[in-house]
């Protein structure tokens, strides 16, 4: 496809949504609450007696506490979510993992499979062979075990849901995006699945790869060939989450579908189209309002 | 609303630069109309019923003026019958941008409130602004939108007025000369006329056509001749003066003779010399000319020759003695480059005084106008007042110089006054050099203190207390403006104090105020024969500033301790209050001091300093400070008429001496002060070193007689001077310091920052350092140090514009403008004094030959301080009545036996020859010694007057005086010699 | 050239005490955590903002109580009148660069993030006076919409004195280079703190109040219009997802 040429000017925008009541929104520096009863969350300072706010967002009041939530936030890991990273340097008994968090996450030796499955005392022999398990570059998928004072996050790989990831695509969203549910994993009907990992970094595989994938997480499933139309459902995927997240649309399992069936009568090219990823995130938007209408 | 303004720019390198500029158009911009209802102006420019004059237009309208009707026609629109005039911005901007002189006569008139001048921003304003479009010029551009205010205005006032009566209704009317301006605008239903149509249909001002500018060709049937080669277009000269083929300077005409000028080129030393019709091509005195170098062999030499264009007119044809010029091709060594003009870059035209020539034609309109100053051509003006004028002297400016016609075209701006009377000759002199003299207005009248003055406890909290100190100043007789006192007293240690008091004007005169701009603006005292024209109101200047005797007063004191060899130990300076004991005069001072009997404080104090001043003297000769001569001489003018009754030469007595010599001292001692503390913008005086081709003509002169004259240092030229004494001829070695003071560069003002710290030597004082600080009531640099010397002693705050470097050299350039000026006017004015002096009478007198020229002697008469010409060679349509021989390698002219070198004595009968109405000549006739045919007899012999004051009869021998060769003024309250 | 014409308008058409025209945009790239466009007239800069992130390079420069600001100033080639040579790393580009720091440092609540970085960089597109000012504004925006917390808003503003007695606010290339002398205030504009103050030439005493009152009015006005757009930007993003983003 020959490569097309616009004007800033002639972005295309979705069409407004009506909000009947806009939650109050708070700019740096704005006095968020007169006195001293409520305390200060996130994006919140404390300035003489009064809370201001210290990001561009709404405010939320959860018990004593005032939160100030702005759009868009590097990620802050919690106990419990599930990310996808990528192995950014080897260290002694660790590795680093980047994980879009404001500090890289540790991935500790002993926090992993072992791939022969055992269970034992991690030997100076294994941290010689750390490399054989995960070299700089691999992208993981993994579980946050535990948040350090200064809010860098250990992961652990222990199940087998978790561990290496093999031939798929890597899709960066903003973190906020992503909204939080049980489960991450999910596996769409037409043979991919994605995992949504909640510090915006999104992977979309083939269904079957997944299943092949038992034991240790660590075999190369490289030499196994993903047929064409696999290809082209990954790419589908990923061009319909590129197009929601564009538009500030919540990803999760439900909205990609919809955006799915809504791309199927495009072209997987032309959904780069800034009018069709206009369409998509439009239509997404209005079965997701009136999903959440009817809950 | 925002556009921008998109152009491309060629920068000095020859880089093409894009410029994007903001544009705002703005929705509050009003249209000043008091008319108008829509617009919320407080106050209203535009009268709410203009009267109509013209007979052509009769409704009440606003006029809008185009671009060349303002720069042409300005003296129409300074006439008060316009009124309601509507200024567009591309107007002003565009005039602003073609002449300073006329855009600020144009501000003057919009700031009076009376005309209704109202400028309308229409660039900036919404409705009417616009944008150039593809292949219009910028000229076309600009006419546009003045056509679309026009239009705007039309239908902006018509909705105003829907309840008017259309006949009555206000209506906008466009004056353009522009002819295809005129057609679009009558195309597009505007009203519009030339200028010469309204002015004509006014109905009640006659005087007002006269007025307007010649603008338009003359079409005559026949096609005329060209006289002078064409001016190459400015985009031709700027690519001949980068390439280097042309040359950029000033054109400065030549006094004498007026087919010859020269021209000053930047960066070189040696002046181009311009030579005939051809050569000087229409250029006027003081205009930015191009010129071109003619080949080495064309090259001639400066003439020496006196040419006037004397006749009446000979119509458009050239003057024939351009051959006297060529003759003049003598001796190649003399030879200097020469050239001519090809282009004009920039006119330096202004209005002119003079008289109108009497035409020989009856009933005619056009007339030639002659003006006062001799370097500026006759300028052809018509009139239609032409008997009313002819004895007045009237204001001309100049407007075109067309190729065919001889003399420039120009247009009558106004009357002064009868020629000859006292009061419009002064008048004259004042606007030839420049010289602000109207009244003080109110507001400068507004910052002076109210009488009456004391002095309350604060001040003498402020200053120190001197008045137990024995104070006197000492000052010229008549003189009212007093500045400086002194005192001297005897220390304990045996040292001597002495104190130079100067009245303190920096605490009168605030900066910032009217009267500090004013004083600023006039920046010198002018010094005429019969008037002062004072920089300050005379308040100040004669009462609360002038250190009047038994009166107390705010001073600035300078306090030395010195020892009794005139060493100095300590400087102080304060402000102080001090009461002079007595003001006198030279006289008076000189004859206490020389009287034994006299011993109180004051002679005694007078002593002490007469006796310190002789050793510092001393002193500053051995530096090698020069002692230059100038015949000065004063007037005695009658009470009552004012006329100069008797004029004898000035005596120099010790306390002319003493009194300098010590205001030298507080002048040196102050500079040095404020430069240490503002080193960058202190104001300062030097005197450059002359260079040495000055001194050529001083040079020549001495060794003409066996003097060798050092020039290479100031101290070797006093020496010099000093020893060049001829016993039999006492009056040679002043006339040789006259000469050398003809050498001298002008002395002038400068800030400390714009040069390296060698430059600031002051060569005449030999000194290193200089400035003014003793006169502030007379000089405005004085009240500028005065103000930076408070700071430095913590008695005054400073301004931002004190500091400016930039401000100050500005300002030190319009000083030494003006005080060039005011030298020049006071010369003037005493040569108008010494004609008024000579009406009537017929004396003999004693002079000397100063220069020996091929057709004249000039000779210089000691006793009046005149230098006359006396011609020997006889003008056109003479005949010769005794046979001069003119060698020019022994500079002499010789007939019969008689030989006349320079220096020599001879006795001359002077004259008064009034023939010439604006220019009354002294004329010099030879008495002694006696050459048969020439000479005259003594004028003790009784003979009739052969000058009859009414008839044009020339008489032989007509001489010319120039102006007189004096440094210095006199007057009734000149102050010390300037330096 | 008079920088104040008799009528009381400046050359470009504003009044003495009037800004340029500002749009702005807040983000405009994807790929940065967050991005803004601010054009004042026309000076034109695009800044962008990356963090906090863990440190790049050398661990050593880590502080461990604070995050690591650093920025970066560059001009393109084509944004002024004569192509310039080097976008960055010459002599200004580096002296601004430092002059940003010290003003965002002032605002960013770096005592959150212990031994991160965040980097800010800022790009002139067309450079037309006020180049410092628009760059400071540009990176706020970029941060508030990168979400770091700030404590309030950081605006600079300039303004300079015409014919020794005007004062004018925000100041284009023409009446700078026409040697006035030019101040910037970069300040805060809610608690009138000043954080950065820069002269261009000499003032005179009694001119100063007056010249650094105009400028903090002028911040002021410029941080009405930021904050307004702001608020634009996060009601429509909010809007449409539906006010439902998580985060934390």
């Amino acid at each position: 496809m020959p490569p097309t040429i616009r004007l800033a000017s002639e972005r295309v925008e979705l069409r407004k949504v009506q909000d009947d009541n806009p939650p109050k929104i708070y700019t740096p520096g704005e006095v968020v609450h007169q006195g001293t009863d409520y305390l200060r969350g996130h994006g919140t300072y404390l300035d003489e007696d009064c809370v201001k706010s210290s990001v561009a967002g709404i405010c939320q009041k959860i018990n004593k506490w005032l939160i100030v939530r702005p759009i868009k936030k590097r990620y802050n890991g919690e106990v419990g979510d599930v990310v996808v990273g990528r192995i950014s340097d080897l260290q002694m008994k660790r590795w680093r993992v980047d994980t879009n968090a404001r500090l890289d996450s540790i991935l500790l030796l002993s926090s992993v499979n072992l791939p022969t499955g055992e269970l034992r005392r991690r030997s100076a022999e294994d941290e010689a062979t750390m490399r054989k398990y995960l070299q700089e570059g691999d992208l993981i998928c993994a579980e946050v075990q535990q948040v350090f004072n200064d809010h860098s996050l250990s992961l652990y790989t222990r199940s087998l849901k978790y561990g290496k990831l093999g031939q798929g695509t890597l899709v960066k969203v903003f973190p906020s995006l992503v909204k939080r549910q049980k489960t991450h994993f999910h596996d769409f009907p037409w043979g991919t699945s994605a995992i949504l990992g909640n510090n915006g970094y999104i992977f979309i595989y083939p269904t079957s790869q997944r299943s092949g994938k038992e034991g240790d997480g660590y075999k190369e499933d490289a030499e196994e060939t993903i047929t064409l139309e696999e290809r082209e459902n990954i790419a589908r995927v990923r061009n319909c989450i590129v197009a929601l997240a564009h538009y500030k649309q919540m990803l999760y399992d439900t909205s990609i579908a919809v955006a799915f069936e809504e791309s199927k009568k495009y072209e997987i090219t032309q959904l780069l189209t800034p009018e069709v990823m206009a369409k998509i995130a439009s239509v997404a938007q209005q079965s997701l309002l009136q999903h959440s209408r009817n809950h | 609303m925002l556009t921008t303004k998109t152009f491309l720019k060629k920068t000095k390198r020859g880089n093409i630069l894009k410029i994007v500029r903001e544009h705002y158009l703005r929705e509050d911009i009003w249209c000043g109309s008091a008319l108008c209802d829509k617009c919320p102006m407080s106050e209203p420019v535009l009268s709410e019923n203009p009267e109509s004059a013209s007979e052509l237009f009769s409704f009440p309208h606003y006029i809008v003026l185009d671009t060349c009707v303002v720069v042409h026609q300005i003296d129409v629109l300074e006439e008060k019958t316009l009124c309601n005039v509507i200024i567009p911005q591309t107007v002003i901007e565009e005039v602003k941008h073609q002449s300073s002189t006329i855009y600020k006569r144009l501000k003057d008139i919009i700031g009076n409130p009376g005309r209704n001048f109202y400028v309308f921003v229409n660039e900036h304003h919404m409705k009417t602004y616009i944008e150039r479009q593809r292949g219009e010029t910028a000229n076309d551009r600009n006419d546009r939108a003045i056509r679309k205010t026009v239009a705007w205005y039309q239908s902006h006032l018509a909705s105003s007025q829907s309840g008017i009566n259309k006949s009555e209704r206000v209506q906008i009317l466009l004056l353009t000369n522009d002819g295809k301006n005129k057609e679009l605008a009558a195309k597009e239903g505007l009203c519009v006329a030339s200028v010469r149509e309204y002015i004509q249909s006014l109905v009640g001002c006659p005087g007002l056509q006269d007025k307007l500018a010649v603008t338009e060709p003359e079409r005559d049937g026949n096609a005329r001749e060209y006289l002078f080669p064409p001016h190459l277009p400015p985009s031709l000269i700027h690519d001949g003066i980068k390439s280097g083929k042309l040359l950029q300077g000033t054109f400065y005409a030549s006094r004498e003779n007026f087919l010859e000028g020269h021209v000053n080129v930047e960066g070189q030393e040696k002046m181009i010399l311009l030579q005939g019709h051809a050569g000087l091509n229409r250029a006027v005195d003081g205009d930015s000319v191009a010129i071109e170098l003619l080949p080495e062999d064309q090259w001639s030499s400066p003439s020496d020759i006196v040419l006037q264009d004397e006749e009446d007119d000979p119509g458009d044809i050239l003057d024939d003695r351009t051959e006297a010029l060529s003759a003049s091709r003598a001796a190649s060594s003399e030879r200097i480059p020469t050239g001519r003009v090809v282009g004009i870059i920039r006119r330096k035209w202004r209005q002119y005084c003079g008289i109108l020539q009497p035409s020989p034609v009856k009933d005619t309109v056009r007339h030639i106008f002659v003006p006062a100053e001799r370097k500026i051509p006759k300028i052809r003006i018509e009139t239609r007042q032409s008997e009313v004028l002819a004895s007045q002297r009237i204001i001309v400016a100049i407007d075109s110089w067309p190729r065919h016609s001889r003399y420039p075209s120009g247009h009558f701006v106004r009357a002064l006054g009868p020629i000859g009377d006292k009061d419009t000759e002064n008048e004259v002199l004042l606007l030839e050099h420049d010289v602000p003299h109207s009244q003080f207005s109110e507001a400068v009248n507004a910052c002076l203190p109210k009488l009456p003055w004391i002095i309350t406890d604060d001040d003498v909290a402020e200053r120190q207390d001197l008045r137990h100190i024995d104070v006197c100043s000492v000052d010229p007789p008549g003189c009212t403006d007093i500045d400086d006192a002194l005192h001297c007293r005897f220390l304990d240690n045996g040292h001597v104090e002495v104190g130079v008091h100067i009245a303190d004007v920096s605490h009168f005169i605030r900066p910032g105020t009217a009267l500090d701009k004013e004083a600023a603006l006039r920046a010198t005292t002018v010094y005429l024969v019969d008037k002062r024209i004072d920089m300050v109101p005379e308040l100040l200047s004669s009462n609360l500033c002038s250190l009047r005797g038994n009166e107390e007063r705010f001073a600035f004191s300078c306090v030395w301790e010195m020892t009794r060899e005139a060493r100095i130990v300590a400087t102080r300076f304060h402000k102080s209050i001090i009461r002079s004991r007595a003001a006198l005069t030279y006289e008076q001072a000189q004859l206490r001091i020389d009287d034994p009997a006299q011993k109180d404080a004051i002679a005694t104090s007078l002593r002490e300093l007469n006796r310190l001043a002789k050793i510092l003297k001393r002193r500053r000769i051995e530096n090698g400070a020069l002692v230059l001569a100038s015949p000065e001489i004063r007037f005695q003018v009658d009470s009552e008429t004012h006329d100069p009754i008797e004029v004898e030469a000035k005596k120099l007595r010790e306390t002319n001496s003493m009194v300098e010599e010590f205001m030298l001292l507080a002048n040196i001692s102050v500079a040095e002060k404020i430069v240490e503390e503002f080193p960058e913008c202190a104001m300062l005086r030097r005197h450059p070193e002359p260079p040495v081709a000055n001194f050529e003509p001083l040079v020549k002169a001495g060794h003409k007689l066996g003097f060798n004259i050092v020039t290479s240092t100031g101290k070797e030229l006093a020496a010099s001077l000093d020893e060049a004494v001829l016993p039999d001829n006492p009056y040679f070695n002043t006339m040789l310091r006259i000469l050398a003071t003809r050498c001298m560069m002008q002395a002038v003002y400068f800030t400390s920052g714009m040069l390296q710290p060698d430059e600031f030597f002051h060569y005449g004082l030999a000194c290193p350092i200089y400035t003014h600080f003793t006169s502030p009531i007379r000089r405005y640099a004085d009240i500028i140090v005065h103000r930076l010397l408070a700071v430095c002693i913590g008695a005054d705050s400073t301004y931002s514009d004190l500091l400016d470097k930039r401000k100050s050299h500005a300002l030190c350039h319009n000083l030494n403008y003006r005080n060039r000026m005011a030298q020049y006017a006071g010369r003037a004015s005493v040569a108008l004094h010494t004609h008024l002096f000579f009406r009537g009478k017929v004396q003999d007198e004693e002079g000397y030959v100063l220069f020996v020229r091929k057709n004249a002697l000039q000779i210089l008469i000691p006793k009046y301080g005149l230098e006359g010409t006396l011609y020997v060679v006889p003008k056109k349509g003479e005949v010769a009545t005794a046979n001069f021989v003119y060698n020019e390698e022994e500079q002499t002219q010789k007939c019969g036996d008689v030989t006349f070198r320079s220096f020599d004595p001879v006795t001359v009968q002077l004259s008064l020859d009034r023939s010439n109405l604006q220019h009354e000549k002294l004329v010099l006739k030879l008495v002694k010694p006696v050459i048969p045919g020439f000479s005259v007899p003594s004028s003790d012999e009784p003979i009739p007057m052969a000058i009859d004051e009414q008839d044009g009869g020339k008489c032989k021998d007509g001489s010319v005086v120039d102006t007189v060769s004096q440094k210095n003024k006199s007057s009734p309250s000149k102050k010390k010699r300037k330096k | 050239m008079d920088l104040i014409s008799d009528q009381g308008l400046r050359l470009d058409g504003r009044r003495p005490n009037e800004l340029r025209k500002i749009r702005c945009k807040l983000g405009v790239f994807n790929q940065p955590d967050g991005s803004a466009y601010l054009e004042q007239g026309n000076t034109k800069v695009l800044a962008a903002v990356y963090g906090p992130h863990e440190i790049r390079g050398s661990r050593t420069k880590a502080l461990h109580d604070q995050a690591l600001i650093n920025c970066q100033y560059s001009m393109a080639t084509f944004s002024t009148g004569e192509r310039k040579r080097r976008p960055r790393g010459d002599r200004k580009s580096i002296e601004m660069s430092i002059h940003l720091r010290q003003a965002l440092q002032a605002v960013i609540k770096t005592e959150l993030y212990a031994r991160s970085q965040i980097d800010i960089f800022v790009e002139v597109l067309q450079a037309d006076g006020g180049n410092y000012c628009t760059c400071v504004n540009a990176a706020t925006l970029a941060l508030i919409d990168a979400g770091i917390p700030i404590t309030e808003y950081m605006v600079a503003c300039t303004a300079s004195l015409a014919n020794g007695e005007t004062p004018l606010v925000d100041i284009s290339h023409l009446e700078e280079t026409s040697g006035g002398p030019n101040l910037t205030v970069a300040a805060m504009p809610m608690s009138g703190q000043i954080v950065l103050l820069e002269m261009s030439q000499r003032f005179h005493l009694d001119h100063l109040d007056k010249v650094m009152k105009h400028a903090l009015r002028g911040c002021q006005e410029i941080k009405a219009v930021l904050d307004k757009a702001v608020r634009d930007h996060v009601a429509s993003a909010g809007a449409a997802c539906n006010w439902e983003f998580k985060t934390d």
